[in-house]
């Protein structure tokens, strides 16, 4: 077909946590081998074989394990977009640690373990004054360093996004101000900053509100024929997204994660203008294969 | 009292961890609402908060919240904090509607004092037992309301996390969060008596994995309405549940159903299955944060002050969740 769409195909790494939006009885059925590093790290070497463009993850323990595996291959290139901060982790680590205040003096703890002396620096500063623009930039600038640790010259860290979470929370609290900072110190990085969210059009109308410009940032969000995790409705994002041309979206459970297959949800995507990308997590390797096959026939370039 | 003259709720938010910062964040984002303060003892969380809540009043002392008028108090600090500021909060005339995270308070007797303050306060009150907003739930009571199943007759519910599953021996975290009844296990006794009524404990048993005298697993049989029987297995050291998970297999004379957090399964009797998951039940909201049944949890609580009626998951509901939890301990104590 002539109408083919040039679309950016990104592997996704939720399989890789354990994560299925489905039901997390389907999560549990995938077993142990998923979370197992090289297991995953062919499964992603399956995809960018097949078609996908890049590697889209949670920065965590699993996720950075799995990277070291694929530049471990004969890789060049590798196009990267990192999710910040892997929100369960850091939960999970609070939970343990006695809340919010351990957490933080756990983190602390681990940027000081990485010697990197400008995170050190900006982070005690931040610490200090209470200022939570000092504490984002040392956080990025500890995050950043864990993944240029393991992957070397060998990957290209193009884009980094805030957690939904933390885009959630922003969003609902009116942090302009954070935004923005954060989006001047990743540019200063010479990295795409980017912005996580399951709200896309209440980000699009506050973006617009607070004069931010689209071309500057990377958005990814859910997009698919059914609606799951499109809120307030799919109405409403899809009409949010015909109103940025100028915008860098990815979408993200364009298989509403597994309702739908692969060619019926590839479909709804052709039929959305203004979408630049999309992000599939794979489970199996002929899964990895068939998908991103498919993928790069009708949206791939 | 007080809902100003633009009929906007003026509301303060009391304990500022994880669920402090969930709902004010989504009463942030709620028509019909001014979050106009912060209150938790920790000088550090105050100062992190007053730099993100910058147009927000943040202190530390209950009686501060006196002169601002409130129309509404959420609290969101640990549980057995619940019982002195709930009663501070309606003895001292603070706001008249109260919400608060669960469980209502860390025994029955207390729930039941708080129940009859709110009561003479005549506002609205509600308890965060969440579960009952989620989809596959709400689609549960419906059929059951209809009495798809005719008449039930057993049920088998289960909470299970991996919360402690990694905690070691000598962990003072599951005694910090309370027990796995009153954190994991009252949503699911919750959504159990919201089901099925009232129940009564029969035998139970609890367990301690990560520390003596902790509560890490509850395995109990009550027996209800009609003859009714039921079991429930709780605990947060099951590995394999990155995400906790509530669930109910449902036996009726007609057929049975099962129900979690992601679908409804129906199969009666000469009838071909049917199962919804998430995707058919219309799951979307005004604005998504942790789950979708936090931002529905808020709107009910908010309309139900703005049209002067007391919704439930309310005090009254959720002090027979503690009735249940107390049973259970006094009938795990006693057979041990």
């Amino acid at each position: 077909m002539s109408d083919k769409r040039s679309m950016r195909l990104l592997v996704g790494d939720n399989p890789f946590h354990g994560i299925s939006h489905l039901s997390q009885e389907r999560s549990r059925a995938r077993g142990n081998a998923v979370d197992n590093a090289e297991y995953a790290a062919k499964l992603v070497m399956t995809a960018l074989e097949n078609g996908a463009d890049g590697f889209m993850f949670s920065v965590s323990e699993t996720t950075l394990s799995i990277l070291q595996e694929v530049c471990k291959k004969e890789i060049k290139n590798l196009s990267l977009h990192a999710i910040v901060p892997y929100a369960y982790e850091y939960v999970r680590l609070a939970t343990q640690a006695g809340g919010i205040t351990g957490l933080a003096k756990k983190i602390g703890k681990q940027v000081i373990a990485t010697m990197n002396v400008k995170a050190i620096v900006t982070g005690l500063k931040g610490v200090v004054r209470t200022d939570p623009i000092s504490l984002m930039k040392a956080y990025m600038l500890y995050e950043i360093s864990r993944i240029r640790s393991v992957t070397r010259s060998k990957a290209n860290l193009d884009s980094v996004m805030l957690h939904e979470i933390i885009t959630e929370v922003g969003l609902a609290l009116n942090l302009d101000w954070f935004f923005r900072s954060y989006i001047d110190f990743m540019w200063k990085l010479k990295i795409q900053p980017g912005f996580e969210t399951r709200n896309f059009a209440y980000l699009v109308r506050k973006f617009k509100e607070w004069d931010i410009d689209f071309r500057k940032v990377a958005i990814v969000t859910a997009f698919n024929r059914v609606g799951f995790q499109m809120n307030p409705s799919k109405i409403e994002c899809e009409k949010a997204l015909s109103t940025i041309p100028e915008s860098n979206v990815t979408a993200m459970s364009i298989l509403a994660a597994g309702y739908l297959k692969p060619p019926e949800a590839i479909d709804y995507i052709r039929t959305r203008p203004n979408l630049k990308g999309v992000v599939v997590g794979v489970s199996k390797e002929q899964h990895a294969r068939k998908t991103f096959e498919l993928l790069k026939e009708r949206l791939g370039s | 009292m007080s809902k100003s003259s633009r009929g906007i709720l003026k509301v303060a938010v009391i304990g500022l961890g994880k669920m402090g910062l969930l709902h004010s964040s989504l009463l942030s984002v709620l028509p019909n609402v001014e979050l106009v303060a912060l209150c938790d003892k920790s000088g550090m969380t105050r100062r992190v908060f007053k730099s993100f809540f910058r147009r927000v009043q943040v202190n530390d002392n209950l009686e501060d919240l006196y002169d601002l008028n409130l129309d509404a108090v959420y609290i969101t600090t640990p549980i057995p904090s619940h019982f002195p500021i709930v009663k501070a909060i309606y003895s001292m005339q603070i706001a008249r509607n109260v919400f608060v995270e669960k469980t209502l308070s860390s025994n029955y007797d207390g729930a039941r004092k708080l129940y009859a303050l709110a009561q003479a306060s005549g506002g609205a009150n509600m308890v965060g037992y969440m579960k009952r907003f989620a989809v596959t739930f709400k689609k549960a009571k419906e059929l059951l309301n209809g009495s798809i199943l005719g008449d039930v007759v057993a049920f088998s519910a289960y909470a299970y996390s991996s919360d402690l599953s990694e905690t070691s021996r000598g962990s003072r975290a599951s005694m910090s969060r309370g027990g796995v009844l009153g954190d994991l296990g009252s949503h699911v006794l919750d959504l159990a008596l919201w089901f099925f009524g009232d129940l009564q404990v029969e035998s139970a048993k609890l367990e301690a994995v990560s520390d003596l005298g902790a509560e890490d697993s509850a395995r109990f049989r009550v027996r209800g309405p009609n003859d009714l029987k039921g079991k429930f297995d709780i605990t947060w050291c099951r590995k394999e549940y990155r995400m906790p998970e509530f669930g109910f297999l449902i036996q009726g004379t007609d057929g049975i159903m099962s129900v979690n957090d992601d679908n409804v399964e129906l199969e009666l009797h000469d009838k071909k299955p049917h199962k919804w998951y998430r995707h058919d039940l219309d799951d979307n909201v005004g604005f998504l944060l942790g789950a979708p049944e936090y931002f529905r949890e808020d709107e009910c609580f908010i309309k139900s002050i703005l049209d002067g009626i007391n919704m439930e998951p309310n005090f009254y509901s959720a002090s027979r969740v503690d009735r249940i939890i107390e049973q259970v301990k006094n009938e795990a104590y006693e057979s041990n």
